[in-house]
């Protein structure tokens, strides 16, 4: 049984040998763009990360594709959590390497810098051009030339129980400090009244970002680590405060299903949370909740305007705090052998059908000319008013490395769990610094 | 032949090639499938690897420069004492168990022996994630057994206990989980064993009055030597470099570094951070800490089997 492990660890390392003995990453570079005459047949896979892309858009994608080639797309979703190794270990080997993937946006300035992806420039102007969502669009080149493109943008907004509200006589708030005060009011034994996990950094860090600090910045070539600055500090302990006043979740606990905490569970009488903070997709999984009528293994959560509500994230004077930008990037693999079929997958994902159906079901198109398609409801305008303040984290190199490390997981649990900051965030700095440069 | 065969004959007998025939596929076959990732490992160690090397860059030679930077690692140490100290716990509690229970199915009526060597088999056959995830729905917070069973003790809240949250705590619970996984394999074996042990001189040991420790410490023991040490040293390599049950536990609590054993630490490096180079070091550093661990028991068997 345990031999399993040994065998599981040495299939992991032969794995890596046969990555390292592929052919070089240069893939085919033919002088002139691959045709669509030549992408006809070729049957190719999509990488997605993560359910975010639903089904029906899956299922236009294949038959598009089908239509436009001929040959067979198949699409594969890949775990946010294993993602990273996998995309290691599979892009270099063109035997084995997905010919399109879709790439976290804080991943794409790491493999794009190590050359994991081809050059897309002559496709830019016909892909969207300049109507594509800049900030991602710069995370995805290398001087000048594009490699990864914007899929989606999503962002992050707070939900909370208008009747716990109510029964405690507090108002939405609107500036950040005010939140910590109302959470405070609502806060039970039973019941958490801002409900943030202690290991949580994504969202954590949209009070360092508020208060105008960043976790790096970028010192003529080399990349600093920014957690000591002043303003960051300033972000770090309005969270600690926020966290040890009016959060129940364990110091442990990252950000892996915040929805659960809101809703009322079946025979419970409250839920665990009155306020949490998730992205813009979560509502799909939050309201009411009551067995599929279809399959009553499963539950259905049906959205309930008298319980349930929404609002931005406030900044600390008022307005809206810049919380962390969702969304990811798509790339061709350079290692590819089916270039032509790949570029055709690419010029179907920014058809302005696709990004209609983008918007449609709730993920913010990346041509910025269909963001009206993601509707004028509560979720689309609290959405599209997060977004518009969103921060991305440090696009350097080696910034893949320093989220597969967990040293952010380790520093924000340490900060929650009621450590001295100023000593924290001057030993993480140093920890993260020779991974942001790392080559 | 006559008493005075010279000693020449004996020599100049045909050693036939078979046996060296039959052992050739097999020995390749080990060379190609755990050969030759080792032999990666080691080269790998001694040069500077990270993802650029992955997409094709080539690597430099670093030399000893992964291994010193090991030396001056804080963070390296905290997690091979971890390990260590895991290890240990873990594979003697586990010993300690399987022998008593393996006393036991030899002790007990025929019926009771088969329930017991059935749920014996039933733990050993489930699969890793299986196990883990049960366990780990029974330490739950909020809905977990345990904490349910321990709040009815009266003066007892367990309430929210996370299990999970504390180093401490959760390494109690990864310690129970090998443990329970683990003793199956270590009582069939030891039980196995016991069969070996002479009905007559356990009798003639009773009859001069020796009680039920004496006999097991001074009969039972000494023909049994080379099962609990070859079970024990299973056990402390298997527990040193336990992966899977430590980082499914990790993906239900917290994957900070306080919670890492080595096989969870060289991942981490590795597949995690792009540090191959570092991780290569330390898997290096883990084989030859496993080498020394075992090189005491090793020697003791060669030792046994010369003197037979």
């Amino acid at each position: 049984m345990k031999r399993k492990i040994t065998a599981a660890i040495a299939a992991g390392a032969a794995l890596a040998v046969l990555a390292g003995c592929s052919s070089s990453s240069d893939g085919s570079t033919s002088p002139t763009a691959p045709s669509t005459q030549e992408a006809q047949g070729q049957d190719i896979t999509f990488w997605l990360m993560g359910g975010d892309t639903p089904d029906t858009l899956r299922d236009y994608l294949k038959t598009a594709y089908q239509k436009a080639t001929g040959g067979t797309l198949t699409i594969e979703e890949q775990d946010w959590g294993d993602a990273l190794a996998k995309l290691q270990t599979a892009l270099p080997d063109a035997a084995n390497t997905p010919d399109v993937t879709e790439v976290g946006n804080t991943w794409s300035p790491t493999f794009t810098n190590v050359g994991a992806f081809s050059d897309i420039s002559d496709m830019y102007e016909e892909l969207g051009g300049d109507k594509l969502l800049p900030s991602f669009v710069e995370v995805g080149e290398v001087d000048g030339a594009k490699y990864a493109l914007p899929y989606y943008f999503g962002s992050r907004y707070v939900f909370y129980r208008k009747d716990l509200y109510q029964a405690a006589g507090v108002e939405v708030p609107t500036t950040l400090p005010e939140l910590t005060e109302t959470a405070t009011t609502l806060h039970s034994d039973g019941v958490s009244g801002f409900y943030i996990g202690g290991q949580d950094w994504r969202n954590g860090i949209s009070w360092v970002f508020a208060y105008g600090g960043d976790i790096a910045t970028k010192d003529g070539d080399t990349w600093k680590a920014t957690l000591s600055d002043p303003r960051s500090i300033e972000g770090l302990t309005e969270l600690q405060k926020l966290y040890q006043a009016a959060s129940n979740a364990p110091v442990t606990e990252s950000d892996s299903t915040p929805w659960e905490n809101i809703n009322t569970q079946p025979k419970a009488e409250a839920p665990e949370a009155a306020t949490i903070i998730a992205p813009g997709w979560a509502h799909w999984s939050i309201g009411d909740l009551a067995p599929d009528p279809d399959d009553d293994t499963k539950t259905v959560a049906t959205w309930n305007d008298d319980v349930f509500g929404t609002y931005v994230l406030p900044g600390v004077d008022g307005g809206v705090a810049p919380v962390f930008a969702g969304g990811s990037n798509i790339g061709i693999s350079a290692a590819s052998k089916n270039q032509a079929g790949a570029r055709e997958l690419l010029k179907i994902v920014f058809s302005p059908e696709y990004q209609k159906m983008l918007g449609e079901n709730g993920l913010g198109p990346a041509n910025s000319d269909y963001t009206s398609s993601l509707g004028d409801d509560e979720f689309a305008k609290a959405l599209i008013e997060s977004a518009q303040g969103s921060k991305l984290t440090p696009a350097a190199p080696g910034w893949a490395a320093v989220e597969g490390s967990g040293l952010l997981e380790e520093f924000f649990g340490k900060v929650n769990g009621g450590g001295d900051i100023a000593a924290l965030a001057a030993e993480y700095d140093a920890k993260l610094e020779p991974l942001l440069n790392q080559k | 032949m006559s008493a005075h065969t010279p000693v020449q004959r004996s020599r100049r007998r045909r050693r036939s090639a078979v046996p060296y025939a039959l052992v050739v596929p097999a020995l390749v076959a080990l060379l190609l499938g755990l050969g030759y990732p080792l032999v990666w490992q080691i080269t790998t160690s001694f040069k500077k690897f990270g993802l650029a090397q992955q997409f094709g860059k080539p690597p430099e030679w670093v030399g000893l420069a992964n291994f010193s930077a090991l030396v001056d690692d804080t963070t390296f140490w905290g997690v091979l004492v971890r390990s260590l100290v895991f290890c240990v716990v873990t594979a003697v509690v586990t010993v300690v168990l399987g022998v008593l229970i393996a006393q036991l199915m030899k002790a007990v009526g025929r019926v009771t022996r088969l329930v017991l060597q059935l749920s014996m088999l039933l733990a050993w056959a489930m699969p890793v994630a299986a196990a883990t995830t049960v366990f780990i729905w029974l330490v739950d917070r909020r809905r977990g057994v345990v904490n349910y069973l321990l709040d009815l003790i009266p003066g007892v809240h367990m309430n929210r206990f996370d299990w999970l949250a504390r180093p401490g705590t959760f390494f109690l619970v990864a310690s129970v989980l090998i443990v329970w996984m683990s003793v199956p394999f270590v009582s069939f074996a030891v039980y196995a064993g016991l069969s070996q042990v002479s009905g007559e001189v356990m009798e003639a040991a009773e009859l001069d009055g020796a009680n039920g420790w004496q006999r097991f410490w001074y009969v039972t023991v000494p023909v049994l030597r080379t099962v609990f040490a070859i079970v024990l040293l299973l056990q402390l390599i298997w527990d040193l470099r336990v992966f899977a049950q430590i980082t499914l536990l990790q993906d239900a609590g917290s994957r900070a570094g306080d919670f890492d054993l080595l096989g969870t630490y060289v991942y981490k490096l590795g597949a995690a951070a792009n540090d191959y180079g570092m991780a290569s070091a330390v898997s290096i550093v883990v084989l030859l800490v496993t080498l020394a661990l075992s090189w005491v028991y090793v020697r003791e068997l060669i030792k046994e089997d010369r003197a037979r």
